[in-house]
């Protein structure tokens, strides 16, 4: 490739974040990765860990200038893993630096990975992957057409709003002059649409943009377009509007000729602001919650006053507070809600998507989730490409909107562990594909575009990956029977139920895993489970075989209460080594990193334990511990580990692709 | 046999922590199933209860009035009720005010709401109560007075009601029996008579578990040179000190430490014979004294274990403040008199900075949360940098012994405080034994209570001094270590979050004999063995409830916690329990427990089948691996 200078630099030093370890290695670059493989010097036994670094996912490169030891490069991913190599040679580090400084910024979109990528599939596959996720099937799931709200073509070739999708749908009394009239009353032509239909009640979640109401501004046919929507819903006699900026932010765009809704102006509207900050708000305060975890020696006290002066949870919680309080409207009140902010691609994205998963059960399965996801942030033009930097474009317009709505999902699952069909690490996997640009779903900043790309010819979905590997996603606590007893969630927002995402936040820091993962011991479990029905069988078709009748003296396995074990009480494929939880981490960067992770704290040089008996949890590494980093293996699912392929991917989920 | 009666009445819906989340209207806090039976009968299942509901908030609409008809019929035969007072009003700080009827009887004080809508019941073990306190209660009338309980465990609950001559007055009566040593009346505990099937009296046998650690060994010896208390009366009277070492120079060596609390064994490592010894300061004084004997005895501990020249002690106290206490006659061993010595300070605060950590804890979650503040709040309190301390010193000491096979020696001032903190931490992460339920009681029972934790003052059982400033929440500092270390080790630990929960909540009851009085010679003295109930005959009793059920033992795994701020985390389903807002536990647990059983069926079944297949003697039997052995934890081996 034309940028690379130097694709291999031997010698290169990996510095640990959090220890004074250190490991020896080689740096290549490749046009789509940056790799380091660890020298297996001194463990004859395990080859070196290897670390693949897309470089898409990497959000800076910084070198740093030269030392006794070398010259330091610093690179920050999107993904949050943040590694720092010492280079020897100082020329061999500036060409590494040149190099992926012009990689990292592609300038067209036909230099992403996703172009690139190709996972050994036919047209037809590829075809399919693109069609797993229906949005007109999801409408009318949601009994969309019906009588109040049909399909409109006003968009059909994007005139009315190029930043919408063609299919939208709006009330059967909106005629096409109101919704056009109504488009040029809203920033970017955003009017008011449906995003989701609460059956039960008839009560419809609308979106749009700002008005352009200025100080005195009207418009009769969005009155009318507000009106037919409130008319749509016959339990109530009014709707909701909810504006989620803070006032002070609304009435600053006022002055600008754009503003909120007049409650005089609108029959029947009930105007309300519920205050989620804006794109530049989040982006700096996940910056300041990143520098602060990011330190080596962080005291309790500067962490926790670190954690608040952040706002970041202050932020999640204020989504999770718009979200719950559009769910009680709907749900509760039975009244319609129309929801915007400024653009409407944002916090209206947010607030929208988390309330229908507050209110939906199906929001809250593998499937559904997507469907969420592709509904409420790929169709309606979530600005992916801005937001998450695809390409080398405007640093003000990047912010972490969508790595939020992530987090509040997250944040939901650990309030109410049975709703969810998916786990953690669901939602990391899509996180690092969101960045990843390897899937063609995420880019680009809204349809129009993604057809002019032709995504669907030339990329792969990434929904279609992500059900191939559905087994490795699903949350073991998940209880169906749970969500039809609550189908609408309602979660606590007091603080200590909002925590800290480590697993996300420090995912690659092998210091911060988990102990031991109550994830990961059940699903254990299950399999153990599992293995004995089968081997049940097997004794009694042998004993059958034999011609003698199993005794009789117990019922067969005590009907298997739990759901789970209904709904795959055939084989599972084995799991990937890399679902180990509390990280993706791969299997053999393993067996290197175990001792490090005590001495931070305890300041304290573990030696090497040479007992073989004992074994060590936490600090010292011995030999005889093969599997995994923090987790206690035991030896009650060591049959497990010898399923496990032998293939592991490298970087959970980014393929492994050579060139 | 009351007993039983009251596990059949408490099979009702509300008998599981954990059972369905059928909540009603949300009025209030602790709503409590109004489940309960006889206040003697039934104390444990009501105590469980109540902490079930506390853990769950789950909140029962429907109650039969029979039950507290009945409820109150009993405790008319058999607990004297105290008190009895109709239209007290509970000012709830979350649901506002409340009318109802509070009884006080010996053990407890409860408040039932009469109000139709929302059955509501408060209850109160008299012995959680730090002090009462008068409050004022505006536009209730003339007549009103105004009560709050302040309580030992995070919460006080306040009531106003109306005085009536004809009645004695209620802060009297909670006065007599809250603070029954205070009145010269005795402890609940001597009053309660519940039988169990297991006696928790026998969980702990100092010998047994010696024996158990592979003591006396060439080096060590049981000895009873404490079996009067005459050597120091704070010790146990099984000690295990080393062999070569002669009965005046242990004399001489008590005389040189703190409340001749010697240097004695706590544990051994089953591989290396590293020791973890404990004791008191040393008595240096501002002259710099030294004792020979002293000094030989800490080279014969050395000299003990065979792996290391070096023996390393750990001071738990900030070094400044060990220098201070040099001037007090106190302080500690100079490396330069003791050969081969490393000195090694954790820096751990005193029990008084303790005390007003969590107490301003107290401030941060009761009865309203700062949400805008919360986390900044917590860090004033320092509770969790404390927490940190202790874990990580902890941490130092199983690794000096674990991977540094040194000895070492732990102490604070008196050595009963933050030395009993430390090693018993050290202890959990060294040996795995400890994190059994039935190895933790040991440990407990050893490390705590027959060393001379001074329970009584710490807690202020029956005291109504509550300023005393011997008061301080060592123990519950240590609770709370433990559930961290159970939080990033859930598969470790065979009791459950309910097990620290109970505990605590009988530290203070005074139901049970268990944490009575300061040491064991004061324990023989009262008799509390043969007179009171122990709180593990309760739990071992119904193990069942107290059961982890991710538990796998992992033997002989040394477990680290990590002590980094991101991983530690406030138990708010303690400190914060009382807050109506605490969101119900979704009851993953029980979908653990069934899965639980599953396999236990699915084991017992193959067992069973591969039984009666090489009973059938098979050709192929060879090809079934041997049926498990261990049946807790174990995989089921696959044999197709």
């Amino acid at each position: 490739m034309e940028h690379i200078r130097t694709p291999k630099v031997e010698q290169v030093r990996l510095l640990d974040r959090f220890s004074s370890k250190s490991t020896n290695g080689t740096l290549y670059l490749t046009a789509t990765h940056l790799i380091f493989v660890e020298s297996s010097s001194n463990n004859s036994t395990s080859a070196g860990q290897e670390i693949w670094i897309l470089h898409h996912h990497i959000a800076s490169v910084e070198k740093l200038s030269l030392t006794t030891t070398g010259c330091p490069l610093v690179i920050q991913c999107r993904n949050f893993r943040m590694v720092q190599f010492v280079v020897q040679r100082e020329r061999d580090c500036h060409d590494i630096y040149s190099s992926l400084l012009r990689l990292l910024r592609p300038v067209c979109y036909e230099e992403l990975y996703a172009f690139s990528y190709n996972p050994k599939q036919n047209d037809q596959q590829r075809e399919e992957g693109w069609q797993l996720i229906d949005l007109g099937a999801e409408f009318e799931r949601m009994g969309v057409p019906c009588d109040q709200w049909q399909l409109t073509d006003v968009n059909r070739d994007y005139k009315v709003c190029e930043t919408y999708p063609r299919d939208l749908y709006v009330p059967i009394t909106a005629s096409k002059p109101i919704i056009v009239g109504s488009s040029k009353f809203r920033s970017k032509g955003r009017f008011p649409v449906l995003t989701y239909f609460y059956q039960e009640k008839k009560a419809a979640v609308c979106r749009c943009s700002q008005p352009l109401s200025g100080f005195s501004a009207r418009c009769l046919e969005d009155e009318s377009l507000l009106q037919a929507i409130s008319k749509a819903n016959h339990n109530s006699r009014f709707v909701y509007v909810m504006d989620t900026r803070p006032k002070l932010n609304a009435l600053a765009n006022r002055a600008a000729g754009k503003g909120y809704e007049n409650e005089d102006n609108y029959s029947n509207i009930r105007f309300q602001f519920v205050g989620i900050e804006n794109i530049h708000v989040m982006r700096t305060s996940l910056q300041k919650l990143l520098e602060v975890i990011g330190t080596r020696p962080l005291s309790m006290s500067d962490y926790l006053v670190g954690l608040e002066s952040s706002g970041w949870l202050r932020h999640i919680k204020a989504v999770v507070d718009a979200a719950i309080f559009l769910t009680k409207a709907v749900t509760v009140e039975g009244v319609s809600v129309l929801v915007h902010c400024s653009d409407g691609w944002d916090r209206t994205a947010q607030v929208c998507s988390l309330g229908s998963l507050l209110m939906d059960p199906y929001y809250r399965t593998i499937k559904g989730f997507m469907v969420l996801i592709e509904k409420d942030w790929i169709s309606f033009g979530h600005k992916f490409a801005d937001r998450c930097d695809q390409l080398d474009g405007d640093p003000k317009e990047v912010s972490p909107i969508f790595t939020q709505f992530l987090e509040c999902v997250w944040q939901l699952t650990e309030q109410f562990p049975q709703a969810f069909e998916f786990s953690e690490w669901f939602l990391l996997q899509i996180h690092e594909h969101v960045h990843s640009c390897q899937y063609g779903n995420f880019l680009g900043n809204n349809q129009r575009q993604r057809e002019e790309l032709q995504l669907r010819e030339r990329t792969h979905s990434l929904w279609a990956f992500l059900m191939s590997e559905k087994q490795n996603y699903l949350n073991p606590f998940y209880s169906p029977a749970y969500s039809e007893a609550h189908p609408v969630l309602e979660p606590s927002t007091l603080p200590y139920h909002f925590k800290f995402w480590r697993n996300m936040y420090h995912q690659f820091d092998r210091s911060m895993h988990p102990r031991q993962s109550i994830l990961k011991t059940i699903l254990t479990l299950r399999e153990n489970s599992q293995k004995a029905e089968s081997t049940l069988q097997a004794l009694e078709t042998r004993l059958q075989q034999l011609g003698v009748t199993p005794v009789a003296t117990s019922d067969p396995p005590a009907a298997p209460p739990t759901r789970i074990q209904r709904s795959n009480s055939n084989t599972l494929p084995p799991r990937p080594d890399s679902l180990i939880l509390g990280a993706p981490i791969n299997h053999k960067e393993v067996q290197r990193h175990e001792e490090e992770d005590e001495q931070e704290e305890v300041g304290e040089e573990a030696m090497e334990s040479t007992d073989t008996e004992r074994t060590v949890e936490g600090s010292s590494g011995t030999d005889s511990r093969k599997q995994s980093y923090g987790e206690l293996e035991g030896t009650y699912n060591s049959d497990v580990a010898k399923e496990e392929p032998a293939v592991v991917s490298l970087e959970f989920g980014v393929a492994r692709m050579t060139c | 046999m009351e007993k039983q009666a009251g596990a059949a009445d408490g099979a009702g819906p509300n008998r599981n922590p954990w059972g369905s989340p059928t909540n009603g209207s949300g009025a209030g806090d602790l709503l409590i199933p109004l489940l309960f039976l006889s206040p003697t009968g039934s104390h444990v299942e009501w105590c469980k209860q109540l902490i079930a509901a506390t853990i769950s908030s789950q909140i029962s609409g429907s109650v039969q009035p029979d039950f507290v008809n009945r409820d109150n019929k009993v405790a008319n035969s058999s607990t004297p009720i105290h008190s009895h007072l109709k239209d007290v009003m509970y000012i709830c700080p979350f649901s506002g005010l409340l009318n109802g009827t509070l009884t006080i009887t010996d053990y407890k004080l409860y408040f039932t709401s009469v109000e139709k809508e929302s059955h509501f019941v408060l209850d109160v073990n008299l012995g959680v109560i730090s002090r009462l306190e008068t409050i004022s209660v505006p536009n209730q009338g003339e007549n009103t007075k105004g009560l709050e309980l302040v309580c030992k465990d995070m919460r006080s609950p306040r009531f106003a009601y109306k005085t009536d001559e004809s009645q004695p007055d209620i802060v009297e009566v909670l006065n007599k029996h809250a603070f029954p040593l205070s009145h010269s009346l005795p402890l609940f505990a001597f009053l309660y008579k519940e039988q169990f099937p297991v006696d928790g009296w026998k969980v702990f046998d100092a010998a047994a578990e010696y024996r158990r650690q592979g003591l006396p060994n060439e080096s060590w010896t049981i000895s009873k040179i404490n079996s009067t208390y005459e050597l120091c009366d704070t010790y146990p009277s099984i000690l295990v000190i080393p062999t070569n070492i002669t009965d005046d120079d242990i004399k001489r060596v008590a005389l040189f430490r703190a409340k001749h609390r010697i240097p004695v064994l706590s544990w051994i490592h089953p591989e290396s014979q590293a020791t973890i010894v404990r004791c008191s300061q040393p008595l240096v004084g501002p002259s710099d004294r030294r004792c020979k004997e002293d000094e030989h005895f800490l080279q014969i501990i050395m000299d003990a274990n065979a792996q290391s020249h070096k023996l390393t002690i750990f001071d738990a106290r900030q070094s400044s403040v060990a220098i201070t206490n040099k001037a007090k006659d106190g302080g500690y061993e100079s490396e330069s008199f003791y050969s081969n010595v490393e000195l090694n300070f954790l820096e751990i605060p005193n029990i008084h900075v303790m005390r007003e950590s969590l107490r301003k804890m107290k401030d941060v979650v009761y009865p309203t949360i700062d949400e805008a503040h919360w986390h900044s709040a917590i860090d004033q309190t320092h509770w969790l940098e404390y927490i940190r301390l202790l874990l990580a010193g902890a941490a130092k000491i199983a690794d000096k012994l674990e991977s540094g096979k040194t000895s070492v020696v732990v102490h604070c001032s008196d050595g009963w405080d933050r030395t009993a903190q430390l090693t018993s931490l050290a202890m959990l992460m060294l040996d795995s034994y400890y994190r059994t339920l039935r190895g933790f009681q040991v440990l407990v029972e050893k490390e705590w209570i027959s060393f001379g934790h001074k329970f009584s003052a710490r807690v202020g059982h029956g005291d109504e001094n509550h300023a005393n400033s011997e008061r301080s929440p060592l123990f519950i500092q240590f609770i709370d270590c433990v559930w961290q270390m159970s939080r990033q080790f859930p598969a470790a630990f065979e009791f459950n979050e309910l097990f620290l929960i109970t505990v605590l909540d009988h530290l203070y009851s005074c139901l049970f004999g268990t944490f009575l009085y300061n040491s064991e010679q004061e324990r023989m003295a009262k008799e509390v063995q043969a007179k009171t109930v122990s709180l593990w005959s309760y739990i071992n009793s119904q193990p069942e409830d107290f059961t982890n059920p991710f538990y796998v033992d992992y033997e002989n795994h040394v477990l680290y916690p990590l002590v980094s701020s991101r991983h530690l985390e406030l138990w708010t389903s303690y400190y914060a329990r009382w807050n109506p807002r605490m969101r119900p536990q979704v009851p993953v647990h029980q979908t653990l427990k069934e899965m639980l059983i599953l396999r236990a069926e699915l084991q017992r079944r193959v067992e069973e089948l591969q039984r009666e297949a090489s009973s059938h003697s098979l050709s192929s039997s060879s090809e079934h691996s041997p049926s498990p052995t261990h049946t807790t934890g174990t995989p089921l081996h696959t044999a197709v």
